[in-house]
């Protein structure tokens, strides 16, 4: 069972920098994640925030399936980050591309391209279920820094 | 005279045998068929005379020795007539209609993608939704491709520059 | 999403660039002098893999492809379907259609208030209208069990009915988005940075809206009067009166009112929905194997007109699926406002057509003049727009 105070502490404390890439789903896990950050939810007082390059990221957050067309634009993305990186992949589009199978342009999950840490199901994942994704990476985190 | 029954009528008025089949599937649905050499005339009546001045889309599809096209257009927003075409699979090419209809050529654009039909006058047929590395004369729509095939086409040649 | 500008010169070939952008504006000076659109970004090849399921299968396919009117997409597919097979879904059905239906009509014009919201820099009213959407989703969870993707739509009927309990909470819901929908417009009409970015900004005349095809609040805010709910109607949208909302000033702003007013109008069809609910069966059973037809199906997306053709070939399969989404129907009208306006509008101006595309997050601005061509990012863009503004 995870300790979620002291993971709030340690998260405050290293304030993760999370870059988000839409490989080209739907959108539905977008604005779960997106959801996930407004009042409601309050994902700021983990101290997460979303920025824009990779260069300053730690953790890169992918909705959406494994397309032909971006399939280069997030390696490159992932290449240009910093170690130690992670990433979640969030929806099973990103966990495996399940519901677009048999579309020619998809390629599936984005484990197929480099390695993902934490994996949030859903179709669309609730902003809970992603807030506990995003637990279960600090967790991991906080664990390889020790 | 319901509108449709009066549209219906016109049609065939004025086009005659040209009109190779027209029915009204239900209210506000109907769907008609005519030879190529025809559709452009056919359609600039129906905008210009009937009021059909909206666009909703064009339909393409793999017919087998054929493609077929479908120009689908709105009266009123409220009644849509199917237009229905073919032209040879070996020799797709149809006039362009954006003279007529100016959003037809983002449609133009996608069956060309997609079927590979060439839409004579349409200045731009560049890829509207297929990637740049996607394999030449490779048309996602025909039946005569398989989605493995597809997959094992982009394996090999996808995601490089 | 990186932050940075590539420069390159102009050539033949755009040897730096890898991924095809979505968007191609040519700029001279500060203006847009033309724009080239591509939007293979989210192209999946889903028409395809709809004639490689049964028709249930579909159903789900239709659902994702496009998570914000994702009950838009499924309700004018079973339509289809439901026409193939010569099948009436139930009354009650037919009601519980236009409830789920306007509850995403407001979860989606909601969001997109917040994201425009955003798009001009007043992230404290994108905040508070998220904040609020969430009363719709709640109510959207309550009636089909999830916030996204309500799977309420099968071929025949709707899979859950509403109960008295149920629809009490809606009723509740609806007056708490009614109350703060009126204070947001009210917001909106007076605040000075929002009627500075948005008024005479992205221009759309009436005559411009019908030749170049715009559907939804874009044309209705350039005062067509046109709604396939009204004009086509569908489910029990010919039993509820309801109004068809329609602005004349042609501008960003305009789009901002006919939304805003959708939402509320949208919660008056649903309390009227409610009221002349009938009783019965929610579905009937269906056949898997269609016969040889043909259908054309329409209904009013929150973003304009969405249709679906089915051709069907006697077998569980369709033989042909199209799909057309209203944010394809909109763009030639978008590339018609973006020509002669300002760099400094385009966020703006493209928020305004409320574009399904996964996000354009790039586009590639090529300076005539300079003869060069810069990637930038949306961000870019947005800083740039805002920037502009406080110096002008």
């Amino acid at each position: 069972m995870m300790n979620i105070s002291s993971l709030l502490k340690w998260a405050r404390r290293k304030s993760p920098w999370i870059i988000h890439f839409n490989t080209g789903g739907c959108n539905g896990c977008d604005i779960e994640l997106l959801a996930a950050l407004t009042p409601k939810y309050d994902v700021e007082r983990f101290g997460i925030l979303l920025k824009g390059s990779p260069r300053h990221a730690d953790i890169l957050a992918v909705t959406g399936p494994v397309t032909n067309q971006t399939k280069d634009r997030l390696l490159r993305i992932y290449e240009q980050m910093p170690e130690p990186k992670y990433v979640i992949a969030i929806g099973t589009c990103a966990v495996s591309g399940a519901p677009f199978w048999d579309c020619y342009n998809v390629i599936g999950g984005v484990d197929k391209l480099f390695p993902v840490d934490v994996y949030v199901p859903g179709c669309p994942p609730r902003p809970e279920a992603i807030i506990q994704g995003f637990a279960k990476l600090f967790k991991k985190m906080e664990e390889e820094e020790r | 005279m319901s509108r449709e029954e009066e549209i219906l009528r016109k049609l065939e008025e004025k086009f005659g045998e040209k009109i190779k089949g027209i029915r009204i599937q239900r209210s506000r649905r109907i769907f008609a068929e005519v030879n190529v050499e025809d559709l452009k005339d056919v359609l600039r009546y129906a905008k210009d005379e009937l009021g059909f001045d909206h666009i909703s889309t064009i339909t393409g599809e793999d017919l087998g020795e054929a493609l077929g096209l479908i120009y689908h257009i709105a009266y009123e927003n409220s009644i849509e007539l199917s237009i229905k075409t073919r032209i040879p699979k070996n020799n797709p090419k149809i006039v362009t209609i954006i003279d007529l209809y100016p959003p037809a050529g983002i449609y133009e654009r996608e069956v060309h993608d997609l079927l590979g039909v060439i839409f004579d006058g349409n200045p731009d047929l560049s890829p509207l939704l297929l990637p740049d590395n996607w394999p030449k004369d490779v048309y996602p729509l025909r039946k005569d491709v398989s989605l493995e095939e597809m997959r094992a086409l982009i394996e090999k040649g996808g995601g490089e520059k | 999403m990186s932050g940075s500008t590539i420069r390159v010169i102009i050539g033949p070939q755009h040897p730096a660039l890898k991924e095809p952008e979505r968007f191609i504006l040519e700029t001279e000076g500060e203006y847009v002098v033309d724009v080239k659109v591509r939007i293979g970004y989210i192209h999946r090849g889903i028409e395809k893999a709809m004639e490689n399921r049964t028709y249930l299968q579909g159903l789900y396919l239709s659902e994702r492809v496009c998570g914000i009117c994702s009950d838009a997409h499924t309700t004018c597919y079973v339509q289809g379907v439901e026409e193939l097979l010569g099948v009436e879904p139930p009354p009650r059905s037919r009601f519980i259609r236009v409830v789920v239906a306007e509850l995403e009509r407001i979860h989606s014009h909601l969001l997109w208030l917040g994201v425009a919201a955003h798009e001009i820099g007043f992230d404290t009213l994108f905040m508070y209208v998220w904040r609020d959407r969430e009363v719709v989703m709640d109510l959207l969870e309550l009636v089909s069990g999830n916030r996204v993707n309500y799977a309420t739509n099968t071929i025949g009927g709707v899979r859950r009915d509403l109960n008295d309990e149920r629809i009490q909470k809606i009723v509740k819901g609806l007056k708490i988005l009614e109350e703060r929908t009126k204070e947001y417009l009210k917001m909106i009409e007076k605040e000075q940075t929002v009627l500075k970015r948005t008024t005479n900004v992205g221009i759309l005349s009436k005559s411009d809206a019908i030749k170049y095809g715009a559907v939804g609040p874009t044309t209705r805010a350039s005062g067509v009067k046109r709604d396939v709910r009204a004009d086509d109607p569908y489910a029990a949208y010919d039993e509820i009166p309801f109004n068809v909302i329609v602005e004349d000033g042609c501008d960003c702003l305009a789009r901002i009112m006919v939304r805003g007013k959708e939402v509320l109008e949208s919660i008056n069809i649903i309390r009227e929905a409610l009221k002349r609910m009938p009783s019965g069966e929610i579905r009937v059973r269906v056949k898997p194997r269609i016969p040889p037809a043909e259908a054309l199906s329409r209904v009013e997306a929150p973003r304009g007109e969405l249709l679906y053709y089915i051709r069907s070939n006697g077998t569980d399969k369709p033989e042909r699926c199209k799909i057309r989404t209203p944010t394809l129907a909109n763009i030639p009208a978008l590339c018609k406002m973006l020509v002669g306006g300002y760099i400094a509008d385009v966020p703006i101006v493209l928020a305004g057509i409320d574009p399904c595309f996964a996000c354009m997050d790039r586009v590639l601005i090529v300076d005539r003049e300079k003869k060069r061509a810069d990637v930038w990012t949306l961000d870019m863009l947005r800083r740039y727009g805002r920037e502009w503004y406080q110096r002008h």
